[in-house]
């Protein structure tokens, strides 16, 4: 029974034609390592051609797995093995990823002088011009002059994924050349990312029907010119958009209906999102742009830079998108939360980050988060990063001894907190231990004095990369904050709540010696 | 699912599938974990699963070694589907970083074999239509010729050169660059 089920599988399987990722294995190969049944040999590919086995190559793999992981290769590994066998030969001109920057292809130590543009040239015309699925053109520091002619030559109907940066040197702007996405061409692309770049798509270029996600970093494209070509984009569901300084007003048309999310950053024109859009749950954007959603009530996810962004969330948001599940706020000039009635029932992750500045001001109390927490009963992980270049905030350690304490709240949800940055401000100190003592059910409270990345702490890994650099006065404020610790925290903490306090690294940060990595 | 059983006693059942390694020993698995393989997946959309699925090509040492990966990764899966998607653009949550760092070195110490066991579980994964599996195995071969002269490869893996020598220079000429 069994058997005859996995032959009418497989032949159903070629009915299908399911145009999968799967590495078909092809029947010999199979045949050398099978045990002794013989029914698999019944599984032979769709297309008619033999199998073509590297037997006498390479005895366990059958020819397309070896080409799969050909292709998993880096650039500089998967050229050299181009010359093992006629096989990998093969396998490199149909490579069906390149993605050619001066990265990929230079050696660590190249020699000055190289002409990156030149190889490029060479691999992309040796290239079979099939099975190119993914092409990764990061162009810096390389001419642009035969960017069109590549990709003339790599751009076919096969492409799933282009992303294009070419090399700015800010005088004249490459055109992307929308053409090579016409007739046809773009008809499997899923994912187009340019920069650097002007983006002008007349009717040329599209309809992209597979088009799920369009990625634009410094490029040159109008609101109006952005909106035609989404509105020829009906499989769309992601936009991301990073300083793209000619748009104003960006529109998403109402025949997106797959559309979710949308990150616009760094825009300084735009002013106005409107988003007609039903399906938008998850956006990202900065500056005191406004919203115009069609349907606030889906919105799950917002992620938001902007002066004030605790305040204008915790007062304006509940009311707005009262749904949200999951915020990131990231915030210059703050001012203290408000406690208010209104609520977001449903946010389970809030993150916080305090940018430094200047602007940030020492009076904020970071004591007032707590509106946030009493806000949000279902909050499960709250993220604060505290960035103070130096910590004007009133210490743990100045004149006042009494730490407030506010009314008690049960936050029943809350189990995993994280601070970096974590410095002896009282107000800091404060809302740490309002947490401690009010959720009931914390798994996780790990406090980081410093920010950014660490080493892992063996001295090997450190001459690799080794911690962040830090200024003198932020390690000191550092052992200040540990030491808060130590003395107000770390024994109010239940011994069901995991604590781990991330301290100055011992290889990295050595006060008062000078820290080169 | 392949029979919607009535009872509590036939769903629970039906959730749970037999595989059968080409030395006839007997896997239970459920079908969250079985179904990490398409191949399987599709048998079970056609209902051909009862009497339990037999895979003459995979022994049982190998199909063990696939079972763990897929009951490991299984997890991982079902907490994806339970996220909403947009979640991949909130800040970075502690949570799935400390699963996915979990997982990373499950798949690390999984790797920890030998060469002919790696190209037995590339084989397994590659029938059964185990996308991860397949990447994660065949990215270790992958790695394994990092910055190896092409005389090198070839002894590693038993490759014969087919090429003529000047068949060969020439490519070389080609991809000079790689070798700078």
């Amino acid at each position: 029974m069994g058997l005859l089920a996995l032959q009418r599988l497989m032949s159903l399987r070629r009915d299908r034609q399911r145009p999968r990722r799967q590495i078909r294995a092809r029947n010999e190969s199979i045949a050398s390592v099978n045990t002794g049944k013989g029914s698999l040999c019944q599984y032979v590919d769709d297309d008619s051609r033999p199998g073509k086995i590297m037997t006498c190559t390479s005895p366990d793999l059958p020819e397309d797995v070896w080409r799969h992981i050909h292709s998993l290769m880096p650039l500089r590994d998967a050229a050299r093995a181009a010359c093992l066998s006629r096989a990998f030969l093969r396998s490199w001109r149909c490579r069906p990823n390149l993605t050619l920057s001066r990265d990929a292809i230079l050696s660590e130590e190249y020699e000055p002088g190289v002409n990156v543009s030149h190889i490029i040239d060479r691999i992309l015309r040796n290239h079979s011009g099939t099975g190119l699925k993914i092409l990764k053109l990061q162009l810096y520091l390389i001419t642009n002059h035969c960017l069109d002619s590549w990709l003339q030559v790599a751009v076919t109907p096969m492409i799933e994924e282009l992303a294009v940066v070419p090399y700015s040197n800010f005088k004249k702007k490459y055109q992307f050349p929308c053409s090579v996405l016409s007739n046809g061409n773009g008809n499997s692309i899923r994912h187009l990312e340019l920069g650097f770049c002007a983006f002008h798509p007349t009717a040329e270029c599209g309809p992209l029907r597979n088009l799920t996600s369009l990625s634009l970093r410094f490029v040159h494209v109008t609101g109006d010119e952005l909106e035609c070509f989404l509105s020829n984009s009906l499989a769309l569901e992601r936009l991301d958009l990073s300083n793209c300084s000619k748009i104003i007003c960006l529109k998403i048309p109402c025949v997106l209906q797959k559309f979710s999310c949308l990150g616009v950053i760094g825009c300084w024109r735009l002013r106005v999102i409107e988003c007609k859009a039903p399906n938008l749950s998850s956006l990202r954007f900065d500056e005191n742009v406004k919203l115009s959603l069609r349907e606030p009530l889906k919105m799950k996810s917002i992620n938001m830079i902007r002066s004030e962004a605790v305040c204008y969330a915790r007062t304006d948001l509940p009311s707005i998108m009262p749904n949200l599940e999951s915020l990131g706020l990231c915030s210059s000039n703050e001012v203290n939360t408000p406690m208010l009635p209104s609520n977001l029932l449903y946010l389970k992750h809030l993150t916080i980050m305090f940018a430094s500045g200047d602007s940030f001001s020492p009076s904020y109390d970071y004591l007032s988060l707590v509106s946030f927490l009493d806000a949000a009963p279902s909050l499960e992980t709250l993220i604060l990063d505290v960035c103070e270049q130096r910590m004007e905030h009133e210490s743990v350690f100045g004149g006042c001894l009494d730490l407030r304490q506010i009314p008690e709240h049960r936050h029943c949800c809350l189990r995993n907190v994280k601070m970096t940055g974590f410095n002896s401000a009282k107000s800091l100190v404060e809302l740490t231990c309002y947490v401690v003592k009010n959720a009931v059910s914390l798994e996780c409270l790990t406090l980081d004095t410093l920010h950014g990345l660490r080493c892992s702490g063996e001295e090997d890994s450190r001459r690799r990369m080794g911690c962040c650099p830090k200024s003198n006065s932020i390690l000191r404020e550092a052992t200040r904050a540990v030491a808060a610790i130590r003395m107000y925290i770390e024994d109010k903490v239940p011994s069901t709540v995991k604590l781990t306090v991330l301290e100055p690294c011992t290889l990295c940060h050595k006060l008062p010696l000078c820290h080169n990595v | 699912m392949a029979s919607a059983g009535s009872g509590d006693e036939k769903a629970a059942a039906a959730a749970m599938i037999t595989l059968i390694s080409s030395d006839n020993e007997k896997f239970e698995v459920t079908e969250a974990t079985a179904t990490l393989s398409q191949t399987i997946r599709h048998m079970i959309e056609d209902g051909c699963t009862d009497g339990g699925v037999p895979l003459p090509n995979v022994t049982s040492k190998i199909l063990a070694r696939v079972i763990e990966y897929c009951k490991k990764h299984a997890t991982a899966a079902a907490g994806e589907e339970g996220s909403s998607s947009s979640f991949s653009d909130a800040a970075f949550l502690e949570v799935d970083r400390a699963f996915l760092e979990e997982l990373e070195e499950f798949d690390d110490a999984f790797l920890e074999v030998d060469r002919a066991t790696l190209f037995d579980l590339i084989l397994a994964a590659n029938y059964l239509d185990i996308k991860g599996l397949l990447n994660l195995t065949c990215q270790k071969v992958a790695d394994s010729v990092k910055g190896k002269t092409p005389e090198q490869i070839r002894e590693m893996y038993n490759i014969v050169n087919d090429l003529t020598p000047e068949e060969e220079a020439e490519i070389r000429r080609e991809t000079q660059w790689a070798f700078e």
